[in-house]
């Protein structure tokens, strides 16, 4: 998911079993008994044999879109093989849609303290409720089970909160064996909200079906919905049906294995996907799709395309970023696994389904009079097509450690954006104004620097824009300052290396360490225990440089210049903040050398001192500016010689501005 | 439009170059309370960014993600100087309430503005212009309605319509009525304080009275006197606005200066143009009889009375 002006990080710990593996006891809520359940035959038992991935999970599910009420009603089959090493007889489940009601956690969050998007409305709207409603729920081998849901609350004490509910089976599932679920469930979209639901007659349906928990850790990992929260599921396949009207287009993380029209005016569309770990579509019968293809090292990748009325003139701005950013990942770190993309552009008043990321299926978001220098469709498109290596491929827990999937994200876009359209140009390129994408990163941090650590559950940042600065944006500046540290090459090498190990598997925070410790061969846990898991500041200053006469007492010496020609020269540099780093300092003299020293940053503050026949032209910190995550570029140097020409620019504009404001309200008289 | 009314036009440009003094010293006062409201700014801005390097990513371009890092330091030296601005330009809009009888009588007497007289006619119909404002912003209330229900008739069909576009061309329609409409009102508020001017008429209900029958029989011409300057306006400050944002170099920040308050400038003598023009227009077309001036005419100084001298007669003897 992309932040609006932000870029993010998170780096999670591994706090988690206590959390997460509690007994679940209390009583279920009783269902409704539904009509018959229609069980389909078991998806193909999962196997990793020649698979990408370990294949957990197979689903297969049957949908029925109604485009008038914004409803599906679908059967459900799940296969989970247990792969745990243990017995298993509770299993948790997701039920995600059930955020979206006023008593829910993720509701209750975002009165206290928003939302990463526009809406939903902190006051509560009921075109923005949203369910998911189990009829029937099966396991075969123990009946029904539909009684025997509970609603379980593993974060907090919301008993109101129906995001997560576990079911016992009346035998343990053994290892190595597997279990099939069989569900009937009824969804009610809300209008579009936290990128799912409808507008008009667009529907985009996301996090839509009941979807098993993971075994982490030791424990089952099921999360409720939170308002700064997103995913995590185990790989595995989906073969998913959906009936909706003929006249309906229809884009999904999945290939089309078949599409025929239905007797009584609609039609079923078929999808397969493997090694994944979600399946999400949208329709809408407004849509224009467009087709292409990139070739890739394994083959011609397909670029599904379907805009929204209105925005076709962002049609070849999204192609050409794809195109662009699959060539870049493929080449910097590591093939792209997957044979299709669909990126999905909502239309206007539905933003808020834009910007997300699910495995093989894009949202990005534009608008019909998108100026050609905000290059807004660009970065969002490629934010989450990076999605598709840090969450898709790289399925790292999105509730516990997000910065390792929107954080690496958020670095890799800086990285992409900036190698396609120019370091300073890569989000903003106008001739009067520009902006690239470090330093919109880096903006996004000092909006919140100092308010939470990067590692840190998502729900239990202080709040959406402390979680949205800390998660994207100050991780994208950690590892863009580590480049110092290590270098860019090492450390596009340990992504990389990070990417090839960790593919189709669940990484944490240490792997992702370990990784860029062993690629560059430093031991790096003094940064990272700075920059991921404390919240101290970066803040190094030059603190006063000047040049003095060295004799200055001896009132013969002509001022300025001394008649021996020496000066004492004083540089003080300044730490202060508490993240301690080694910095370079650098000293002009106006004689044309240059003096460079390296202060390991650790003192409070370190005074230079020179005495030569030369005066002080500059010091200044970090001369080649690469320590991103500073608090203040500009105390990091001092120039003897001023140059208000900067002061000048922001009076001229601030002047004018005021002047019009005055001849508006003159008008008036 | 017929070669009287092209005439009000060249006659008002005429009167704002030749009584200049009142632009020059319109653009004077805005020009120092706009320096007067962002100093604060200028004081916490300069030495931070004086003698640092990193100025440079305003001065060799406009970097805005160093705009917002600047404005995110916890002392950060942008903190919005909005509230002083505002106090600026309003106590502008007062002064600006007040000059507008001396301007007018200028304009419609075509006098030179000497001081004193400018002052006294800016006291004289300082208030019929304060309750003209007045019956201006009631005026204006309905047209406030209409653009708050602009917004919800264009979510509506935002709401409704699957493209876009209905929506933005029912805004953009709206907002043309809304201007329209706007132009409508001054004008005929313009008339109302040439009418309180040149008639020396208190009473504003019925100055407005006489400006709305008067603008609406003559309701093209004097609205093409009004528009024709406001499009010559536009289209030089559109110029100026396209030299200073794309062409001019972004280190060029003298000439930036000079660019920008020429087109506070050219802004500033379009409005003069306007009242000039319809005092030209009025002085032209209305029955008009110029009224005394309003400044208190100088005592006259009767010869004092002195005793004829008797005649000298020398004495006899």
């Amino acid at each position: 998911m992309r932040l609006a002006g932000l870029s993010c990080v998170i780096l999670g710990c591994a706090i988690f079993g206590a959390t997460c593996s509690a007994t679940y006891s209390a009583p279920l809520p009783a269902q409704a008994p539904a009509g018959p359940l229609v069980v389909h035959p078991a998806p193909v038992p999962p196997s990793d044999e020649k698979t990408l991935s370990v294949r957990v999970v197979a689903y297969s599910i049957d949908a029925k879109l109604d485009p008038t009420k914004h409803t599906i009603d679908a059967t459900e089959t799940l296969t989970y093989r247990n792969l745990t090493g243990k017995p298993q007889q509770t299993f948790p489940f997701h039920m995600y849609l059930n955020a979206f009601q006023p008593q829910s956690t993720f509701m209750t969050e975002v009165r206290r303290a928003g939302t990463r998007g526009s809406g939903p409305d902190s006051d509560w709207d009921p075109k923005h409720l949203g369910s998911i409603t189990m009829d029937k729920l099966e396991a075969e081998g123990s009946g029904d089970l539909t009684s025997k849901m509970e609603f379980i609350h593993p974060d907090d004490d919301n008993a109101e909160d129906r995001t997560v509910f576990q079911v016992t089976l009346s035998k343990p599932v053994a290892p190595g064996s597997s279990v099939t679920f069989h569900m009937t469930f009824r969804d009610q979209l809300p209008e579009v909200v936290e990128r799912t639901g409808y507008k008009r007659d667009f529907d985009m349906v996301g996090q839509w079906f009941p979807k098993v928990g993971v075994w982490w850790k030791d424990a089952w990992n099921c999360h409720q919905f939170h308002a700064n929260s997103e995913f995590f599921a185990d790989f595995g396949t989906f073969d998913v049906k959906i009936t909706l009207p003929q006249n309906e287009i229809v884009g999904a993380g999945g290939d089309l294995v078949s599409s025929h029209p239905n007797s009584d005016g609609t039609k079923t569309v078929a999808y397969h996907s493997e090694d994944v770990h979600d399946f999400s579509w949208a329709a809408s019968p407004s849509f224009t799709q467009r087709d292409d293809s990139w070739d890739g090292p394994n083959g011609p990748v397909a670029i599904h395309i379907l805009m929204s009325p209105g925005n076709m003139a962002t049609y070849p701005r999204y192609l050409s970023n794809l195109k662009g950013t699959l060539r870049l990942f493929n080449d910097w770190y590591g093939p792209y696994a997957y044979d299709r993309i669909t990126l999905i552009d909502p239309p206007h008043g539905a933003l808020d389904a834009g910007g997300m990321e699910y495995p093989t299926l894009i949202t990005a978001g534009t608008a019909w009079n998108m100026p050609k220098g905000v290059l807004a469709p660009e970065g969002v498109t490629e934010h989450e097509f990076g999605h598709q290596y840090w969450y898709g491929m790289v399925a790292t827990n999105e509730f516990e450690e997000a910065w390792l999937d929107e954080g690496i994200n958020s670095y890799t876009e800086v990285k992409v954006m900036d190698a396609l359209y120019g370091k300073n140009t890569s989000t903003l390129a106008f001739g009067f104004a520009q902006m690239g994408e470090h330093g919109q990163q880096r903006a996004g941090y000092l909006s919140s620097a100092d308010s939470d650590a990067i590692a840190q559950f998502a729900w239990k940042y202080r709040n959406s824009n402390s979680y949205g600065a800390i998660t994207y944006g100050k991780t994208a500046t950690v590892l863009a300052t580590l480049e110092k540290v290590i270098g860019e090459d090492t450390l596009r090498q340990a992504i990389h290396t990070y990417f090839m190990r960790y593919r189709f598997t669940h990484p944490t925070s240490q792997d992702f360490i370990k990784t860029v410790e062993e690629v560059s061969g430093k031991d790096l846990k003094w940064y990272f225990d700075q920059a991921v898991y404390g919240t101290n500041v970066f803040d190094y200053e030059i603190d006063d440089a000047h040049s003095d006469p060295l004799k200055w007492w001896d009132t013969s010496m002509a001022h300025p210049k001394p008649a021996d020609g020496i000066y004492r020269t004083y540089v003080t540099v300044r730490r202060k903040g508490d993240f301690i780093f080694p910095v370079d300092v650098e000293i002009k003299f106006d004689d044309g050398t240059t003096t460079t020293e390296h202060w390991d940053g650790k003192d409070r503050w370190f005074r230079y001192q020179y005495d030569r026949k030369a005066q002080i032209v500059s010091a200044e910190i970090d001369p080649q500016s690469q320590l991103y995550l500073d608090r203040n570029f500009f105390n990091n140097s001092y120039v003897e010689q001023g140059d208000a020409r900067a002061t000048h620019k922001f009076r001229n504009l601030w002047v004018f501005v005021s002047e019009w404001l005055s001849q508006l309200l003159a008008w008036l008289t | 439009m017929d070669r009287a009314n092209y005439g009000s036009s060249v006659s008002g440009a005429g009167l704002v170059w030749k009584w200049q003094r009142l632009l020059w010293w319109i653009f004077a006062i805005n020009l120092i309370f706009a320096f007067l409201a962002t100093q604060g700014m200028v004081d916490r801005l300069s030495p931070a960014l004086d003698h640092s390097k990193a100025s440079q990513y305003f001065v060799k371009g406009f970097d805005v993600s160093q705009v917002a890092a600047l404005a995110g330091q916890p002392d950060s030296p942008l903190q919005f100087q909005a509230p002083t601005v505002i106090h600026f330009s309003v106590v502008f809009m007062i002064l600006m309430l007040f000059f507008t009888g001396g301007i007018l009588a200028t304009y419609v007497r075509d006098e030179r503005p000497a001081t004193g007289i400018f002052f006294e006619s800016c006291g004289y119909y300082f208030w019929r212009f304060v309750r003209l404002l007045l019956y201006m912003l009631l005026v204006f209330l309905p047209i406030g309605g209409l653009g708050a229900l602009t917004g919800v008739m264009h979510n509506r069909i935002d709401e409704r319509s699957i493209s876009p576009f209905p929506a933005v061309h029912f805004v953009e329609a709206a907002a043309l009525v809304i201007l329209f409409l706007m132009i409508v009102i001054r004008i005929w508020f313009d008339m109302a304080q040439v009418i309180a001017v040149a008639e020396d008429e208190k009473r504003m209900h019925k100055a407005l009275r006489l400006a709305f029958g008067l603008f609406f029989r003559n309701f093209f011409t004097l609205l093409w006197i009004y528009l024709r300057a406001s499009i010559v306006a536009c289209l030089v400050v559109g110029l100026c606005l396209y030299l200073w944002m794309m062409k001019l170099n972004p280190a060029s920040t003298v000439t930036a200066f000079f660019l920008s308050q020429f087109m506070v400038l050219v802004w500033i003598a379009t409005r003069l143009w306007q009242r000039a023009s319809e005092a030209v227009w009025y002085r032209r077309h209305a029955p008009v009889v110029l009224p005394e001036p309003v400044w208190t005419p100088p005592p006259v100084i009767a010869p004092i009375a002195m005793a004829e001298p008797e005649p000298y007669i020398p004495p006899t003897t």
